[in-house]
């Protein structure tokens, strides 16, 4: 049996966000709280198919500082806003200085990193001709790229490295962010994800029709697909961080069943919920609410409440806020984190947006619209293609 | 970081001269690693042949080695696969897919053209239920990986397989990405020694020395890089080359510094 030690030394200390509800704290929790959603069909991109899309608005327009020029594109340019949003940038320099930027590490998610700009310059290649001589892989599409960026612009010189585990990459960015500073290898890693929307993933969920033509409905007995959308969302794991939330635990397990499609019994997604209770060393009644994966697809959405009714109970307060910005992909893990972080301080549990008929095979305690509530522990659930899953538990 | 000690009960190495770690004790040359067969595939034992024509050279390479360590691993293992680039071959039919008329992206393509397609297609192979994680850290997606591994043993007090791999992009994506050789290299590593243990890693955070890595690599023809070759000198230090200290860089600054002790 895998051993599950405790959880003891990570606190959250900063955070930062950015979706298609906006920039920053105040945005999204007047969102949660009006039942808002981002999600638009009015997206400005060339596709050959409808969709709704959680779009984050005025990418373009950031100015990108001249010294890190070479990696313009918009997955760092979402990495630079939730950098200026919320004080977050100032908050991780006074990290720095305080630590020391060799103690201080990064560890971010993505999927697709900057291969919208890989796209781009593909497509301006004539046919049968070359790679431009001056496209930099290392400052776009590899996955590597945006950690590169973030230690060139910030001058963290700890430990720094990228995972990528589809769906599930940010959430299990938190994790290794926690054993980097459990370890001792470091006092502080920024951590977190970011994917920005491209064709790739667009047409890719497009080819396995998983896309709806409407704003998804997680939990809804009419749901019938995705929304895509794109995010950045960081947090600072810090070590003795008292006052502070803290990561107390997490979970992550493999369904080793197919890559896209996870066994209908939910068995590995709440063998990860099980293993982050442990860790935590909190029972399920514990639990004051579950942020649902909930990508409103027909399957995943039945397997998780399967999962969640097992390892945690089936009346625990749940919800998915995808039908508010979307499946931000490998920014999910991380920017429901976030969604959790201000559900705890704020004492509020997040609402499922667009939700018109709850199915009634599925969780029964989830509601349409936030509700006041005082929460002490909360999961969140992050599973990916490859049969990847990672529950954290989140306190106060 | 306090020094951390790994047992190491099989290394593996896998490429188109050099299939295994019999093999590659048999050579002990790098010039071995770099010619081959444009064509050259992996072979796997745990997959049906309609499955391995689906998948990638990268997805092939990678299996094979897990497939050469997994024998040593018990079941409740736990795995790291560290790639610099990953899907790539997948990657370039996808953006030649998008750039017809049709944009038709085979849907079994876009699913195996995530970073963790390999690992997740070895989960299934295997039936593994663990923790499995897949990281890239471009130049540096070795040390990495170790670093990746040495902290899922001491969190989770577990053994971890750890899948190192990189195979060359077709053109135009060539070009750009530069990998010219495929490499595939595997550990098993377990927190405690077994009867198998062939060596001792004590593995220490220490700031990058002078001179740089791969200063200790054989020579290497420059159209015959692949980030996985940072190993090498710790491959050859495990077959009884007189080494000093293993470095692995984790950036310009910082690495890991493994001492190794032969059992």
């Amino acid at each position: 049996m895998l051993q599950h030690p405790r959880t003891n030394n990570c606190g959250i200390t900063h955070s930062s966000i950015v979706t298609c509800l906006g920039y920053g704290r105040s945005s999204h929790l007047l969102a949660l709280r009006e039942g808002r959603s981002g999600l638009s069909n009015n997206h400005g991109l060339d596709l050959q198919f409808d969709c709704y899309l959680g779009k984050v608005p005025d990418v373009e327009g950031i100015g990108f500082p001249s010294r890190v020029a070479d990696f313009d594109n918009r997955a760092t340019r979402l990495a630079l806003a939730a950098l200026v949003t919320d004080g977050f940038e100032q908050a991780v320099l006074k990290i720095r200085n305080r630590w020391g930027a060799d103690r201080c590490g990064i560890v971010l998610g993505t999927s697709t990193s900057g291969v919208e700009m890989l796209e781009k310059t593909y497509k301006a290649i004539p046919e049968n001709g070359a790679m431009p001589e001056d496209y930099s892989t290392r400052h776009h599409d590899n996955l590597h790229a945006i950690t590169t960026f973030l230690q060139e612009y910030l001058g963290f010189t700890g430990p720094g490295y990228t995972i990528s585990t589809a769906c599930s990459s940010s959430a299990k960015a938190l994790v290794d962010a926690c054993q980097l500073v459990e370890s001792g290898l470091c006092d502080a890693v920024l951590t977190g994800g970011v994917d920005s929307l491209c064709m790739t993933s667009l047409y890719g969920f497009e080819s396995l029709e998983l896309m709806s033509k409407v704003p998804c409905r997680p939990c809804d007995a009419s749901r019938d697909g995705l929304s895509i959308g794109e995010a950045a969302a960081f947090m600072i794991v810090e070590r003795d961080a008292d006052g502070y939330l803290k990561l107390s635990g997490y979970g992550e397990s493999s369904d080793g069943t197919s890559m896209s499609t996870p066994p209908p019994d939910g068995s590995g997604a709440s063998q990860a919920i099980k293993a982050a209770l442990e860790r935590a060393n909190l029972t399920p009644n514990d639990i004051d609410y579950v942020n649902l994966h909930g990508t409103a697809t027909i399957v995943n959405d039945s397997t998780e409440a399967k999962a969640v009714e097992t390892a945690v109970y089936r009346s625990v307060p749940a919800s998915s806020v995808k039908g508010a910005i979307g499946h931000t992909l490998g920014a999910a893990g991380a920017a429901e984190a976030v969604f959790c972080q201000y559900a705890l301080e704020d004492e509020v549990i997040p609402g499922n947006t667009g939700l018109i008929d709850l199915d009634p095979a599925l969780l029964p305690n989830v509601s349409e619209s936030c509700r006041n509530g005082q929460l002490r522990h909360v999961i969140s659930n992050s599973f990916g293609f490859g049969g990847s899953n990672c529950a954290l538990v989140l306190s106060r | 970081m306090k020094q951390n000690s790994l047992f190491l009960d099989r290394a593996t190495i896998v490429s188109p001269h050099v299939n295994g770690w019999d093999e590659f004790l048999a050579s002990l040359n790098c010039q071995d690693v770099i010619s081959f067969e444009e064509d050259w595939r992996a072979q796997l034992e745990s997959l049906p042949m309609r499955s391995r024509r689906r998948l990638s050279p990268q997805i092939l390479l990678a299996i094979s080695v897990a497939e050469k360590i997994h024998e040593t691993l018990p079941k409740e293992t736990a795995w790291v696969f560290a790639s610099s680039v990953g899907e790539g071959e997948t990657l370039n039919v996808i953006l030649d897919a998008l750039g017809t008329p049709e944009k038709a992206i085979q849907p079994l393509r876009f699913q195996n053209s995530v970073h963790n397609a390999a690992s997740g297609q070895w989960t299934i192979a295997a039936g593994v239920k663990c923790p499995v994680t897949s990281i890239n850290a471009h130049n540096y997606t070795v040390g990495a990986g170790f670093l990746k591994a040495s902290m899922q043993i001491k969190s989770e007090n577990c053994p971890v397989g750890l899948v190192l791999y990189d195979a060359p992009l077709p053109y135009p994506l060539s070009a750009s990405h530069k990998i010219n050789i495929p490499l595939g290299v595997g550990f098993a590593l377990k927190p405690e020694p077994s009867a198998n243990t062939i060596a001792e890693l004590k593995i220490s955070y220490c700031k990058t020395p002078n001179p740089m890595p791969f200063a200790s690599l054989p020579q290497i023809p420059e159209n015959s890089y692949n980030p996985i070759l940072a190993v090498f000198p710790l491959l050859k230090c495990l077959a009884g080359s007189p080494q000093e200290d293993i470095f692995l860089g984790l950036n310009k600054d910082y690495g890991l510094c493994i001492k190794v002790k032969q059992l």
